[in-house]
């Protein structure tokens, strides 16, 4: 396993990182920025890849979040409408129970002691919850007590709720703490007696009760179910808002008696919060029932099957990048080892085309040398025949020219072997001064006796200042050679050859080579520079002249342009810089 | 008119005058010329009286091959010796097609020319 993991990591790093830079190489690459091209196939192959996925689950997302919180809404309706039914109940229940007490017994039973006492038990056992009962007469006087405190003949005259119980037929107030210190409920009922006046059977009603039911009514631990009065203040205890009597900001308007349900935040938590005012039909009571759900909690079982999935996404995600890595390093090796291969060819070919070039030359200087040998050979064969067929060998005139003749057939030899020599040796040279009209007359002396023979018309013109060219000699010889070859096979007799020089401005000259040959048909302009591409039959060219030759001129930091018409003529154009940048020679 | 046993036909004047005197040395009669033309001229005006004739590919006026076609018209009789520094096997081919008796690189061997000219002599005797 530790074996393979340093394989596996190599075989994600393209082989382009191990490239050795060789400027001479580097120019037949097609590519130049393999890191670049690799980047970008792993970018756009994931892009295409994730973006789809990326989208769908955001989409899913927002669908779950969508009708998991409609679904919420709903619930927490639910059990706001459930919780608000039993809290009525509770209410109505006692309330009712009270006002038969009332009916059933009247003023006169009520106003005994003895008999509210009775009454007082019979409603603890039926309904529990009730701590006393008193009976107060329209002056506010307690007129008769049952129950566990001492409060009998107190007055209630200007506490607010016996005034609220006068006013209407039933009244049940807020939860309030009154003369004991204990959070309570009144629960009162007006009557009226034989003589006409009001009296009012009042009870206590203990919270602890009504804080069960409302418990009761608890889901889990994200539920929060409590009950606030109209302004706002806690009527029982609520987890998120505190204890009893504790104000909050829980104040809504009193027109709707429907529930309604919204989303608020709270300390940084989000819960759906569901509301409704406690109403009975004759009476209203002053609760607001609160029901508050934390949306946390109840996005519990989705938020552990989205972790689940986001697990998969990422490790799904992780695959794919590397799957890609995988296949991009692949494709771009491959991309990479093809290119190489092409351009180390294309490197040797240019080194072959500059041995065949050489060749061509050697095959020129065979032929001009094999004139002054032949006047060697008859000369000095002659001289041999004197010696024989005469008696001639001192102060003989006749002789001594014949050896001059030898000699000067050397020198021609020499002559020509010197000016191969020169054109060889300038492989050597990398960028030097170069006089443009020598080097073209160097190249044009190899066809002198061609352009002889088949009665071409070379014309040079090149102006009568002209600078010095700072460039690699050799290759813009090769560049001659090549262009001048090509010219001189498609040209017939008696046609023209003109190369023409000219200063384009300080740093760049024009050369054209155009011949009244054969002409290059359309079809073909565009192919002449690609390697390999040759129209001579039977493989006596290489095809690989002009596509070097077009190399070399990007190499010299030039370009070059062909006119061509068929039956009419050839134009090649070359646009060569004066001096050539440093860093541009292989 | 005088006999003429070789007609040399090369611009390279050293060399035609050159072989022109070894051929002088072994007794055969000869006469040069230089360019294409002149020599078609010298043969139309001798035409019957030369014995073979020694004939350079490559003249600053006519081809070899033109000046070969030539004087087959004048005498188709003649041998004639095509003598070239550069021949191909093409141009060879070429030559004997149009009627060339021999096809020799440069530089000649002297003695094989006269052996050459030593057996026309004896056909043409027969």
């Amino acid at each position: 396993m530790l074996k393979i993991f340093p394989d596996f990591l190599k075989s994600l790093r393209p082989e382009f990182h191990q490239h050795r830079k060789n400027v001479h190489l580097d120019s037949f690459f097609t590519f130049t920025n393999y890191r670049y091209l690799w980047f970008m196939s792993i970018f756009i192959l994931a892009l295409t890849a994730l973006s789809p996925i990326c989208i769908a689950t955001l989409i899913y997302y927002q669908l779950i979040e969508t009708s998991v919180d409609s679904d919420l809404n709903h619930r927490t309706k639910q059990l706001t409408a459930a919780a608000k039914s039993a809290v009525t109940f509770f209410m109505e229940e006692r309330l009712n129970a009270l006002t038969f007490t009332v009916n059933e017994n009247g003023y006169e039973q009520l106003a005994d002691n003895a008999r509210l006492s009775e009454i007082l038990n019979n409603l603890k056992l039926g309904f529990g919850g009730v701590t006393d009962l008193s009976v107060l007469d329209a002056g506010g006087n307690q007129v008769a007590y049952a129950g566990p405190f001492n409060l009998e003949g107190k007055n209630y005259k200007n506490q607010s709720w016996f005034e609220q119980s006068l006013k209407k037929m039933n009244y049940i107030s807020e939860v309030f703490t009154g003369y004991r210190g204990v959070p309570h409920i009144i629960i009162a009922v007006r009557s009226a007696k034989t003589d006409g006046s009001f009296f009012i059977l009042r009870a206590t009603l203990d919270t602890e009760r009504l804080m069960q039911t409302l418990s009761s009514y608890k889901t889990g631990d994200y539920a929060d179910i409590f009950l606030v009065n109209h302004e706002g203040v806690l009527q029982t205890p609520s987890m998120h808002y505190g204890s009893i009597f504790t104000p909050t900001n829980l104040i809504f308007p009193t027109d709707s008696d429907e529930i309604e349900v919204r989303e608020i935040s709270l300390k940084g938590k989000y819960i759906i919060s569901g509301h409704s005012f406690i109403s009975r039909d004759l009476t209203s009571t002053p609760f607001v029932l609160m029901v508050l759900k934390e949306k946390a909690g109840m996005l519990k079982f989705w938020q552990d099957m989205s972790f689940k999935f986001n697990w998969i996404m990422g490790v799904s995600v992780i695959i794919i990048v590397i799957v890609i890595t995988f296949a991009s390093t692949f494709m771009v090796n491959k991309l990479y080892r093809a290119d190489r291969a092409k351009a180390e060819t294309m490197m040797q070919m240019e080194q072959s085309q500059q041995l065949a070039s050489i060749g061509q030359l050697a095959a020129g200087v065979a032929h001009e040398i094999n004139n002054p040998l032949a006047v060697i050979n008859q000369t000095a064969g002659y001289m041999k025949d004197l010696f024989t067929f005469k008696d001639q060998t001192r102060n003989d005139d006749e002789l001594a020219e014949y050896i001059d003749s030898i000699l000067d057939a050397v020198d021609r030899c020499g002559t020509i072997t010197r000016q191969l020599l020169g054109f060889v040796r300038q492989f050597d040279v990398k960028i030097k001064k170069v006089n443009l009209q020598k080097l073209i007359s160097q190249v044009l002396s190899f066809h002198k006796k061609e352009a002889e023979y088949r009665r071409i018309h070379v014309t040079v013109s090149i102006p009568d200042i002209f600078p010095d060219l700072e460039t690699d000699s050799s290759k813009l010889q090769q560049v001659l050679v090549n262009l001048i070859n090509n010219a001189f096979q498609a040209v017939e007799e008696g046609n023209c050859l003109d190369i023409i020089a000219s200063q384009i401005d300080t740093n760049t000259i024009e050369l054209v080579i155009h011949d009244t040959g054969c002409g290059i048909p359309e079809e073909n302009l565009k192919k002449i520079h690609e390697p390999f591409f040759s129209t001579k039959q039977n493989g006596s060219g290489t095809g690989l002249g002009l596509s070097i030759t077009y190399g070399l001129i990007k190499k010299l930091g030039g370009r070059i342009s062909v006119q061509s018409t068929e039956g009419v003529g050839t134009s090649f154009t070359i646009i060569l810089p004066v001096k050539i940048k440093e860093g541009r020679i292989a | 008119m005088q006999h003429i046993d070789i007609l040399i036909i090369d611009d390279e004047i050293k060399f035609a005058d050159m072989l022109a005197k070894r051929i002088e040395l072994r007794g055969c009669s000869k006469a040069v010329c230089y360019d294409g033309r002149s020599a078609l001229d010298w043969v139309s005006s001798h035409a019957g009286q030369i014995s073979l004739i020694l004939l350079d590919l490559r003249l600053p006026d006519l081809y070899g091959t033109e000046v070969l076609i030539g004087i087959k018209k004048i005498n188709p009789a003649i041998p004639v010796i095509i003598l070239t520094g550069h021949g191909t096997e093409n141009d060879r081919k070429e030559c004997e097609r149009l009627g060339a008796y021999r096809f020799i690189h440069k530089p000649p061997n002297i003695n094989e020319l006269m052996t050459i000219l030593e057996h026309i002599r004896e056909t043409s005797a027969c």
